[in-house]
């Protein structure tokens, strides 16, 4: 029973038609959330308030902003945090580990082949188009071994839990995917807010990010080198992830560098230092492809290292992720994904694609014009949202607009089931009350040489837009702290 | 009986402004293969800046070089030696069956491992008005269709160098019908790719001697792979076959894959470059 007493969710609405992560479908509070409901219950509304004004100014003080652009002037503004965490019960973990582990694995095999043999395609599993119209698949890629043949070193996949309770993947991240320093931030500034409610519960730290960061990246190194000298490169201070690129250097113990702080002589990579050259061997790059190398790539850019690709295509330095991997994030590539572990693994997915309907397949096209009030219509190459229709939010007239396009060019169009996020207790400013906010989470596993490592916590994103599923930064969302309980 | 070629490449680069950083790389040495034996390279520049010998993306040897101080002018001088074989293009087993060849290109095998050179780039995409300019004959072998193209293309496009630059597009050169052999060679691959033939363009040097058209500059032709036989050099400008005259520096899907130089400056103002190509020859038994 919900303890209507409890202050702090005296005014909470639940509705029944979502998946909530405290409270059961008969409005019972779960029992791994039961502790902590009693220890926030414990507290009145404006001594939370006072609580979560104390944490974010904790974001300010540790200097973790971003940056929004308008058109007058740019704001320094914090990632909205929330102080109610969010609990991860250890079977649930264990799913969302492993299959985290499998995709990345199964994406990296996928890398190797498709710029090797080649393989699935020939094999007729994923279509041509992937290599031969893909703008991310770089021919400088084919038949380059990468150092230690990993690609994704680092993956961030963004996983919902569905109305049906079960682990939904919405998308791999396989280029500069960011996000983990506000995992590791969000931690500390609800330690240092609260304290107390840490000790009620066995939570995995995640400040062991950076070690074993930097332990992978290791295994990775160029042959011949004994201890590898490892970076961090970024765009540069303006860039919104800046905050990240130098958290993660300062915290594995590494420089962090722009471009014009390395140089290449003989194929070899160094660092410009007071005491002179240091070759460089190992290179986390938050730079996108186009920008690593203006002498190979994007001839405009004063972001990169002229002459580095040469030095990774001589297997001189490690580039961390692999140029190229943007090729297998591809929305079209999501689709295939369970095709992809089973053809390369041998293994049934462990975590839940997304059931996708191609339109470009008859019988599949017939199912979505059918059904299309239930499902999302997404164009196969757009990106950042656009051209995406909602079933159950289309008028009759504009339900007729979408048959005619997507009778036009059939293969141009994609169909998914509408998903239902799950909704958690929210504290939301405006009306000073907890309220149900749909969350995501963003995993970051680490793939190295014959070793893996998975983040134990995670990001998970609210949208603070009340029935908003789309729980992007830029679309003003927040975040939480993510705590995996120990067994 | 082979040629020993001397080859002797030149650039000059002029600023307005003073030069405070640059990079350049040259994809300027002959490769090393089956006909073209290399014998010696010989690189200078005027402000004698390091020079160091890379690869680029593709593999091909590549020259870099960065001067460590600053500058307006910078001149480049390579002297290449190599021994070409004579050569017979005609030199080969033609296709036996054409129905095979033909079906060859539509197997899903042969289209993967040739993706890159089937691919539509910038340079070679063809106006959707213009795909039905040349058509292939099925009943003649693919290496005829291919001479045909050839032939087709050198009387279409009348040779002129002050007509188009190195970012005239496909669209643009069927509308002047002029240009120079970049521009022969991206319609030839436009043409055998849409026909399911990989096609590449290669960058590389010409002996003038025997009357041919290039400039005094690179040359550039086209290779296309015909099934059960391979790589065929088609110089579209001169409506030949690839030979003895024809030093390859590099192949890629279009100029941008190829182009001689690449540089980064940090400068301000205008610039000039002139380049210069002198190949000579003299027979060897």
């Amino acid at each position: 029973m919900v303890n209507l007493e409890n202050q702090i969710f005296s005014s909470y609405q639940r509705n029944p038609v979502l998946f909530d992560e405290i409270f059961d479908q008969e409005g019972q509070v779960k029992e791994v959330y039961s502790k902590l409901f009693e220890l926030y219950g414990g507290h009145s509304i404006s001594e939370y308030v006072n609580l979560n004004e104390k944490a974010k100014s904790s974001f300010f003080n540790q200097g973790i902003t971003f940056q929004v652009y308008d058109k007058k002037k740019t704001k320094e503004k914090i990632f909205p945090f929330d102080l109610f965490p969010r609990i991860i019960p250890p079977e649930e973990w264990e799913i969302i580990e492993s299959g985290c582990i499998q995709r990345s694995k199964a994406l990296n095999l996928f890398l190797w082949d498709v710029y090797h043999d080649k393989n699935i395609i020939k094999e007729g599993i994923v279509p041509m188009d992937l290599i031969s119209s893909s703008a991310n698949y770089l021919d400088q890629m084919v038949n380059l071994d990468p150092p230690g043949g990993i690609y994704n070193h680092i993956s961030g996949t963004d996983v919902i839990k569905h109305s049906d309770g079960q682990y939904y993947v919405l998308e791999d991240n396989i280029r500069c995917p960011s996000g983990v320093s506000y995992v590791i931030c969000n931690r500390t500034a609800l330690k240092r807010a609260l304290f107390g409610v840490f000790d009620h519960y066995k939570t995995y730290s995640v400040t062991n990010y950076a070690e074993n960061l930097l332990d992978l990246l290791e295994t990775v190194k160029p042959k011949g080198v004994d201890v590898p000298n490892v970076v961090v490169i970024t765009p540069g201070m303006y860039n919104s992830a800046f905050y990240e690129h130098s958290y993660l250097a300062k915290t594995m113990g590494v420089e962090l560098v722009e471009g014009r702080d390395l140089f290449v002589e003989n194929d070899f990579v160094y660092m410009k230092t007071i005491k002179g050259p240091q070759k460089v061997d190992v290179i986390y790059r938050r730079i996108d492809d186009a920008f690593i190398d203006p002498l190979e790539f994007n001839p405009d850019s004063a972001l990169g290292v002229p002459g580095l690709f040469a030095a990774y295509k001589k297997g001189n330095v490690t580039l961390a992720n692999a140029p190229g991997t943007g090729v297998a994030d591809d929305k079209a590539i999501y689709t295939y994904m369970p095709e992809i572990i089973k053809y390369y693994l041998n293994e049934e997915p462990i975590l839940n694609n997304v059931k996708t309907y191609h339109c470009s397949r008859p019988k599949e096209l017939r199912y979505v014009l059918n059904n299309i009030k239930n499902l999302v219509i997404k164009p196969v190459d757009e990106a950042g949202g656009y051209g995406i229709s909602i079933g159950n939010r289309l008028s009759d007239k504009e339900i007729e607009v979408v048959k005619a396009e997507i009778l036009l060019s059939p293969r141009k169009y994609v169909a998914q089931p509408i998903m239902s996020l799950s909704v958690h207790p929210t504290y939301i400013d405006e009306t000073e009350s907890f309220e149900q906010r749909h969350v995501d989470l963003r995993v970051f596993t680490v793939l190295g040489k014959d070793k893996e490592f998975v983040l134990k916590g995670g990001l998970t994103r609210v949208a603070l837009k009340r029935g908003n599923l789309i729980v992007n930064s830029s679309q003003g969302g927040g975040s939480k702290d993510t705590w995996v309980l120990k067994t | 009986m082979s040629l020993e070629y001397s080859i002797t490449y030149k650039a000059e680069n002029t600023y307005e402004e003073s030069v405070l950083e640059a990079y350049w790389q040259f994809l300027i040495i002959p490769e090393e293969n089956d006909s073209q034996q290399f014998i010696s390279i010989d690189f200078n520049n005027s402000l004698n800046a390091k020079t160091e010998f890379s690869i680029n993306g593709y593999g091909f040897k590549t020259i870099r070089v960065h001067p460590k101080s600053e500058f307006k002018h910078i001149a480049f001088e390579a002297n290449f030696k190599l021994i070409k074989k004579e050569i017979n293009p005609f030199d080969f087993e033609p296709e036996a069956d054409v129905l095979k060849s033909f079906q060859k290109l539509q197997e899903l095998d042969f289209k993967v491992d040739h993706n890159t050179f089937l691919k539509t780039t910038d340079y070679t995409r063809l106006p959707e008005e213009s795909k039905n300019l040349f058509i292939f004959d099925t009943t003649q072998s693919i290496f005829e269709n291919l001479q045909s193209l050839n032939n087709f293309i050198h009387h279409y496009i009348k040779f002129n160098t002050e007509a188009t630059d190195v970012f005239t597009k496909l669209n643009e050169l069927l509308n002047i019908r002029q240009g120079v052999c970049q521009d022969f060679t991206h319609l030839f691959c436009a043409f055998a790719r849409l026909n399911g033939i990989p096609a590449r363009y290669v960058s590389g040097y010409l002996h003038q001697d025997n009357g041919y058209f290039g400039d005094a500059q690179m040359h550039a032709w086209a290779e296309a792979y015909v099934p059960f036989v391979g790589w065929i050099g088609f110089d579209v400008t001169n409506d030949i076959l690839a030979g003895t005259s024809h030093i390859k520096i590099a192949d890629g899907k279009d100029y941008k894959d190829c182009s001689a130089l690449k540089g980064v400056v940090y400068s301000t103002g205008n610039n000039e470059t002139v380049h210069s190509v002198v190949v000579s020859s003299q027979s060897q038994q």
